[in-house]
């Protein structure tokens, strides 16, 4: 029984002239984007290999133990033409320094020279987005008749007179149109991945096809749930012409003002400014200290200079390339001075650090945090969480980056201490050998490696748009056997 | 006959759901935007009145010596904060804030470059400011996605409603001409969508009244005024659509889902889409910035190398001798040079955006935008002006560092090299200061090519409406 009225039922969707609009608009919506993204995507690829060229050739050329700053560059993520999350605008190249621990609150995002400035103010949206605007719409106007309709006609008048449940009803409607539904979803969906199959620069592995299922799937259940939402209406509605505009009313809120107000609201209500100015002073007061300690060493490399000779770098890096004779003796005090300061130094960095990270806790994460709950409460705000995790574009996939950063800190720290770098000549000179790099780790990062990660974030989101599907299909039953036809 | 119309059409959309939901969405958005304004118009104000008193101090102590203002230039000059950002913000938050007057960056011995313009200054982008990760709600955004929304929701069954219902026969039975019926339902339309927009306008206004936030001249009124009108010509586009495609259709739910699907690209998808392929198609032909040593890559240093410029250094002999004014020659031309090469970068950004804007005009939102962008005074058109004020403003005090030296008898009257110069105290009062302002007249010059676009639209769709309307069988 079952199969025959969902026979009956796709047989009439496909009949009606949303069916062919529903594919020609997926299909191309979903090209035009892809291409005008596999483009931006090709131009970004490219800034990041020559940036990361030109610092691949700086990194490792400082000479002393003192000298040495890295620049870290965060490779663009392909999965960004899916839902390009943080990926434009979180920090793509990270300065790694034994003064400050790196935040993905604070470092910038640069424009190479590939990148125009003024391109930001054109608005770049990605597929998802297309999909999440388009596919509800297309759910409400497969769904807004779906009773009222067959109601207005007297047709259901007729069906209800064969031995079928009211609930079975119900779900043929549903699963008939999401058959129908899903045609147009996938063919614009797969089109879009074989395009940018076709660039010869995106080059995806089994792991980025398992994200890309996962995104395909969210999609699906987030079309079911706007089928759903539609469904409900029309269940409730005594005429197609009010159930339609309720659609259209709750669509508008739904995708549109309750996301955009709600950020907005969280942006607006959640103080920043005053947490991180205290935790600025505080973190003052930590350098302070520490420069009172360092004023009551002698620094060697202030007046009256302790060593004779010819040195260069900054204030905290130095490279000493000659020392004249009578100043070889001073050396040991250098090395001394060195062993003392240095330690101190990173001791204040890190407590410098445990400030901020308090600061930022409670308020930048605490301020995404919230925009994320807030998010939650509309399908669209769901599917853009999910999607986002998928790719690994969100904040956290973003932090997972500076995390490795942080730990590849630490090994350069640790690498120093094992080789003993602070009480080391090399520390701060360079005249008797150049400091050889090549027993150092390399920093590596593969922004698609955490996978388990990224995937149990996005399938919290999907459980939950999963039981708002639930809730909606069972409330949707429920009302329809209990309503006088 | 035609008021009649007017009126009980008026009076049936006053009635329906569909008006009370609008005028709570249209509220509630308004007073969210009123509420995001107030705080940071205030910050922004603040911060503005810090930069420029930090950038006479600057220049105050750079006015002890003539020659420090020619070699520092005047500093950050700052762009005024536009006091209607509520209607439009223009993506202020990702232009430059200012456009820097500055050092060169160069010496070779004891001679250093001139001061000149630069265009940089864009501010950094940090994961910290990400939010709002969607969009700023503000008047444009109101009135280009919901009230557009709303026109079509207010039209879709205007006349295939009445053609279901049978009551269209029963109007045109009376004597009247088709076209006053839909002259008529358009007017009403106008009007009650008006009405809403309207009372969202009075409420966002008040608001910002009792907030104090709301001290506007009148030439200020008059562009809200402007951004009132550009509104009620975008919404009228979109009844014309809807009444267009409402004649077309035979029954109100097709009409809907068509006008839906339409919205969707024209409104939502195009303006956002065609920027991003049209700036990937039309890359800047300049990929990087001048940089300080530019001098030595276009050859001119060389040029004035052969003709013995670092043969002598320039000296205070009097009357000046060949080489002083050779080196105040090649500083001139370095800094024209200099100026040309940072212009020619910011043009070829400029372009690139220019020709998405100008492609994004085939949907109304993007053209609607901009007029508003242009009466608010903020975006790219604005931005774009205050770089013309900054450039106006180099010019003159240049003119006034050359007309300073002429005033001292002891200088040998060779700018702009150091030696040649004055270098006793200007009096900080004769100085001119950067003020940057919004002309009136530039903002509505800036409007005008997009409202008569949107005139043109409405006129099209409004007359196809009246020939389809004319030609239908009921």
């Amino acid at each position: 029984m079952l199969w025959t009225l969902i026979q009956r039922e796709i047989l009439a969707n496909l009949m009606t002239f949303r069916f062919p609009i529903a594919v020609i608009a997926c299909v191309i919506l979903g090209l035009t984007i892809t291409a005008a993204l596999t483009d931006n995507y090709e131009r970004r690829l490219a800034s990041y290999n020559e940036a990361f060229q030109t610092h691949q050739e700086k990194n490792f050329s400082a000479k002393t133990y003192s000298g040495l700053t890295l620049q870290l560059d965060r490779p663009p993520n392909p999965l960004s033409l899916f839902n390009q999350g943080l990926d434009k605008r979180a920090a793509n190249s990270v300065r790694l320094h034994r003064d400050k621990v790196p935040s993905v609150w604070e470092d910038n995002y640069f424009s190479t020279g590939f990148d125009n400035p003024f391109r930001h103010l054109l608005t770049s949206i990605d597929i998802v987005t297309v999909f999440q605007i388009l596919l509800s719409l297309l759910a409400l106007v497969f769904a807004y008749d779906a009773i009222a309709g067959e109601r207005e006609n007297g047709t259901l008048h007729l069906i209800l007179a064969n031995p079928v449940g009211r609930g079975l009803i119900v779900l043929s409607k549903y699963l008939s149109a999401m058959i129908c539904l899903m045609l147009p979803v996938l063919i614009g969906f797969l089109l879009a991945l074989m395009l940018q199959l076709q660039s010869s620069v995106i080059d995806y592995s089994t792991v980025d096809f398992l994200r890309i299922g996962g995104i395909l799937l969210t999609t699906i259940v987030y079309v079911s749930a706007f089928y759903l939402i539609g469904l409900l209406i029309s269940c409730i509605s005594r005429r197609t012409a009010t159930s339609l505009i309720s659609s259209m009313f709750i669509w508008v809120v739904l995708t549109f003002i309750y996301p955009n107000a709600s950020l907005f609201m969280v942006n607006h209500f959640i103080e920043t400014e005053e947490k991180i100015e205290q935790a600025d002073r505080e973190i003052s007061q930590i350098m302070e200290g520490f420069q009172r300690e360092k004023a009551k060493l002698k620094d060697p490399f202030a007046p009256p200079f302790l060593l004779k000779g010819r040195w260069g770098g900054g204030s905290i890096s130095k490279d000493v390339v000659r020392v004249e004779a009578e100043s070889e003796l001073e050396i040991p005090t250098v090395k001394a001075y060195y062993q003392e300061l240095e330690p101190q130094r990173l001791r204040a960095v890190a407590a410098a650090w445990l400030v901020r990270k308090q600061a930022y806790s409670e308020t930048f994460v605490h301020r995404s945090t919230s925009a994320r709950n807030a998010l939650r409460l509309s399908p669209a705000g769901l599917y853009y969480l999910a999607t986002a995790a998928y790719a690994g574009t969100d904040l956290a996939a973003m932090e997972a980056f500076f995390k490795a950063v942080r730990q590849y800190r630490q090994t350069i720290l640790d690498y120093f201490y094992d080789k003993k770098a602070f009480s080391s000549r090399q520390w701060f000179a360079s005249d008797k050998g150049a400091v050889r790099w090549d027993d150092l780790p390399r920093f590596s990062y593969q922004a698609l490696k955490g996978l388990a990660a990224d995937s149990s974030r996005a399938s919290g989101e999907l459980l939950r748009l999963l039981l708002l599907n639930l809730v909606l299909l069972i409330v949707a039953i429920v009302v329809f056997s209990r309503q006088e036809v | 006959m035609l008021w009649h119309i007017v009126k009980r059409e008026l009076f049936e959309q006053v009635n329906s759901l569909r008006f009370a939901l609008a005028m709570l969405l249209i509220v509630f958005l308004m007073l969210v935007n009123a509420v995001g304004h107030i705080d940071e118009y205030k910050t922004r104000q603040a911060e503005y009145g810090q930069q420029v008193s930090a950038y006479s101090a600057r220049l105050e102590g750079n006015s002890n010596n003539l020659y420090k203002l020619v070699l520092n230039g005047p500093g950050e000059l700052h762009k005024k904060p536009s006091p209607l950002s509520f209607c439009a913000h223009g993506s202020e938050n990702n232009l430059p804030k200012f456009a820097s007057g500055g050092r060169a960056g160069w010496g070779i011995g004891s001679v250093s470059g001139i001061w000149r313009l630069k265009y940089s200054g864009f501010p950094s982008i940090k994961a910290k400011d990400i939010f709002p990760v969607f969009l700023k709600i503000d008047w444009i955004l109101i009135i280009s996605n919901v009230l557009s929304f709303l026109a079509l929701v207010f039209t879709f069954d205007a006349i295939s409603g009445e053609v279901e219902h049978g009551t269209l026969r029963l109007t045109l039975s009376n004597s009247i001409a088709r076209r006053t019926v839909l002259t008529g339902k358009f007017l009403s339309c106008l009007m009650s969508l008006g009405a809403v927009f309207m009372s969202g306008v009075l409420v966002n206004l008040l608001l910002l009244y009792l907030s104090g936030t709301l001290q506007l001249n009148a030439q200020e009124w008059s562009r809200i005024g402007g951004v009132f009108v550009v509104g009620l010509i975008y919404i009228a586009v979109f009844i014309a659509l809807g009444f267009l495609i409402s004649t077309l259709a035979n029954n109100a739910s097709t009409s809907l889902v068509i006008l839906l699907l339409i919205w969707v690209i024209w409104v939502i998808l195009v303006p956002s889409m065609l920027g991003t392929i049209m700036s990937g198609l039309n890359q800047p032909s300049i990929r990087r910035g001048p940089s300080p040593v530019y001098f030595s890559r276009s050859g001119l240093r060389e040029r004035y190398i052969a003709r013995g410029l670092e043969d002598a250094a320039p000296t205070r002999k009097r009357p000046p001798t060949p080489a002083t004014l050779l080196w105040a020659e090649f500083l001139n031309e370095e800094a024209r040079e200099g100026a040309r090469l940072h212009r020619a970068y910011l043009n070829a950004q400029v372009n690139q955006i220019q020709i998405a804007r100008e492609v994004n005009r085939i949907s109304p939102t993007a053209i609607a935008q901009y007029a508003v962008e242009s009466l608010a005074g903020t975006g790219f058109q604005r931005h774009l002006n205050f770089l013309k004020n900054a450039e106006r403003y180099a010019e003159e005090f240049n003119d006034f560092l050359i007309s300073a030296d002429r005033a001292d008898p002891d200088s040998l009257h060779v700018p702009f090299v150091r030696e040649g110069m004055s270098d006793k105290p200007v009096s900080f009062e004769s100085i001119p200061k950067f003020q940057d302002r919004v002309r009136l007249g530039d903002a509505f010059k800036g409007a005008m090519l997009d409202v008569t676009l949107l005139l043109l639209f409405f006129t099209v769709l409004f007359a196809a409406a009246h020939v389809s309307f004319q030609r239908k069988e009921i």
